[in-house]
C-alpha cells in the first residue's frame, strides 16, 4: 500500500515538474516577449495570459494558437485585442504541452498536467 | 561635494616621481570634475578656433501616427529619446516598447521631454497602423511620435546620425536586423547617451540622465 502510494507519487510528481520547468523556460524564451514574463501583456497591444477569461475558458484553441498563430478581434476580459499573432510551427507537441502546463498552473491557476498525449490529439483537429 | 580641491604639495624638493603622480591626478580632475555634471557628447567633433562643432542629427522629415509633418523643428527646444523597431516585429520590439513605455510614464511631469518611434518596415507600418498601435499601447501622440516616412531616409538616419543599426536582411526571422538602442538628445540635437533598449537596468540610467541632462539645460 505504501509502496503503491510512493509510487505514484513519485511517478506523477516529476513528470509535472518536469513539465513545468521546461514550460517555463520555454514561456520565457518564445512568449514573453509580448505577454510579458508576469503574464500581465501590454496595453490593448498583446492581451494578459495571467488573468484572461479566453485562457479560463478555451483550452484547446490556446493549444492551437501557440503553433499557428491567432488573427481578428479577439475579446480578452471585457477588452478588444485585434492584432495577429503570429505561430510557432516549430514548437513541438511535447513543448506546447509544457507552456501549457506553466500557463495552465500559474497566476493562480491549478489545472495540473497537460500532457502530451492530450496536447497532440487537440494539435490534430485544430481548425 | 563642493569644493574639494587638491592641495598642491609642497614642490620644494618633490622627485619626478610626485610631480608625475600630480600631472596625473590634475588629468584625472580635469577628465572627471565636468563629466559628473555633463553627459558626454557622441560623434566626431570639429574645433574651429574657440567653436567646437558636434556631431548632430541631420534634417529629417517624417510623418507621425496622426499624419503630422515631424522634422527635427518639432524637437527644438525638447530632449528627446529616439529609437528604430517596427508594429510586426516579435523579437526585441516588444520588450523595447515595454521599456519605453516606463520611461513614457517616468517623464510624465517633464514638457520637454519627448519621445520618437522610428518605423524601419514604413511601408508595412502605415500611419493608419502607427495610430492603432499607439493607440493600443495608451499613449498621447505629442509626447510620443511614432513616424513612418521614405525607408532609405530612415536607414540613412537610423546609421548616420543616431549610429543605430538598421536594416533589411530577409535571412533574419523578421526580416530586419535592428539595434534595441535608445538614443538621447539634446535640445541642441546632439547624442548625450545610448541605452539598451532591452534591458530594464539600461532604462533606469535613462531615465537618471534625462534628469541630469534637464539640469545641465537650465
Ligand atoms: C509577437 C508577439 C506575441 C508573441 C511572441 C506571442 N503572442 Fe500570444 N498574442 C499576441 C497577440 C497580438 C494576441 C492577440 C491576437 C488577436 O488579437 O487575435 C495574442 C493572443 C494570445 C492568446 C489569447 C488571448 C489571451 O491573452 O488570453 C493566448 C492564450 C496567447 N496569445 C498565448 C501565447 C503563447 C503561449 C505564446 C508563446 C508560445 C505567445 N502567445 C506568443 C502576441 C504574441
Amino acid at each position: 500500500m505504501a509502496c503503491q502510494l510512493l509510487f505514484s507519487c513519485s511517478t506523477k510528481e516529476p513528470k509535472f515538474q518536469q513539465y513545468y520547468v521546461q514550460g517555463e523556460q520555454l514561456y520565457i524564451k518564445n512568449c514573453s516577449n509580448c505577454h510579458q514574463k508576469d503574464g500581465k501583456g501590454l496595453g490593448l497591444l498583446y492581451p494578459p495570459l495571467d488573468q484572461s477569461d479566453y485562457v479560463d475558458k478555451n483550452l484547446h484553441e490556446v493549444l492551437c494558437l501557440m503553433r499557428h498563430g491567432k488573427e481578428g478581434q479577439l475579446i480578452v476580459n471585457g477588452k478588444k485585442f485585434n492584432k495577429p499573432m503570429r505561430g510557432i510551427p516549430s514548437l513541438t507537441d511535447l513543448e506546447i504541452a509544457e507552456i501549457a502546463t506553466y500557463i495552465y498552473n500559474t497566476w493562480d491557476r491549478q489545472h495540473g498536467i497537460i500532457d502530451v498525449k492530450e496536447t497532440a490529439s487537440v494539435l490534430n483537429s485544430c481548425k | 561635494m563642493k569644493n574639494t580641491r587638491y592641495k598642491m604639495p609642497d614642490a620644494g624638493n618633490n622627485t619626478s616621481w610626485t610631480g608625475c603622480f600630480f600631472f596625473i591626478t590634475m588629468i584625472f580632475l580635469a577628465a572627471c570634475t565636468p563629466k559628473q555634471k555633463d553627459l558626454p557628447i557622441f560623434g566626431e567633433r570639429e574645433v574651429n578656433g574657440t567653436d567646437t562643432i558636434y556631431h548632430t542629427i541631420a534634417p529629417f522629415r517624417f510623418v507621425d501616427q496622426d499624419s503630422a509633418t515631424i522634422t527635427n523643428d518639432v524637437f527644438k527646444d525638447k530632449i528627446y529619446v529616439a529609437d528604430f523597431f517596427f508594429t510586426s516585429c516579435r523579437t526585441i520590439c516588444p520588450i523595447m516598447k515595454t521599456q519605453m513605455l516606463r520611461v513614457y510614464e517616468a517623464t510624465k511631469e517633464m514638457p520637454d521631454v519627448v519621445l520618437l518611434s522610428h518605423s524601419i518596415d514604413p511601408e508595412y507600418d502605415t500611419v493608419a497602423l502607427l495610430h492603432d498601435f499607439a493607440e493600443r499601447l495608451g499613449v498621447e501622440s505629442k509626447r510620443w511620435h511614432f513616424v513612418t516616412g521614405v525607408k532609405d531616409s530612415i536607414y540613412k538616419i537610423a546609421q548616420t546620425s543616431y549610429f543605430a543599426t538598421a536594416m533589411e536582411d530577409k535571412a533574419e526571422p523578421d526580416g530586419f536586423i535592428h539595434s534595441g538602442a535608445f538614443l538621447l538628445i539634446d535640445k541642441k540635437g546632439r547624442i548625450r547617451g545610448k541605452y539598451d533598449g532591452t534591458k530594464p537596468e539600461d532604462v533606469d540610467r535613462l531615465v537618471e540622465d534625462i534628469k541630469r541632462l534637464r539640469a545641465e539645460h537650465v
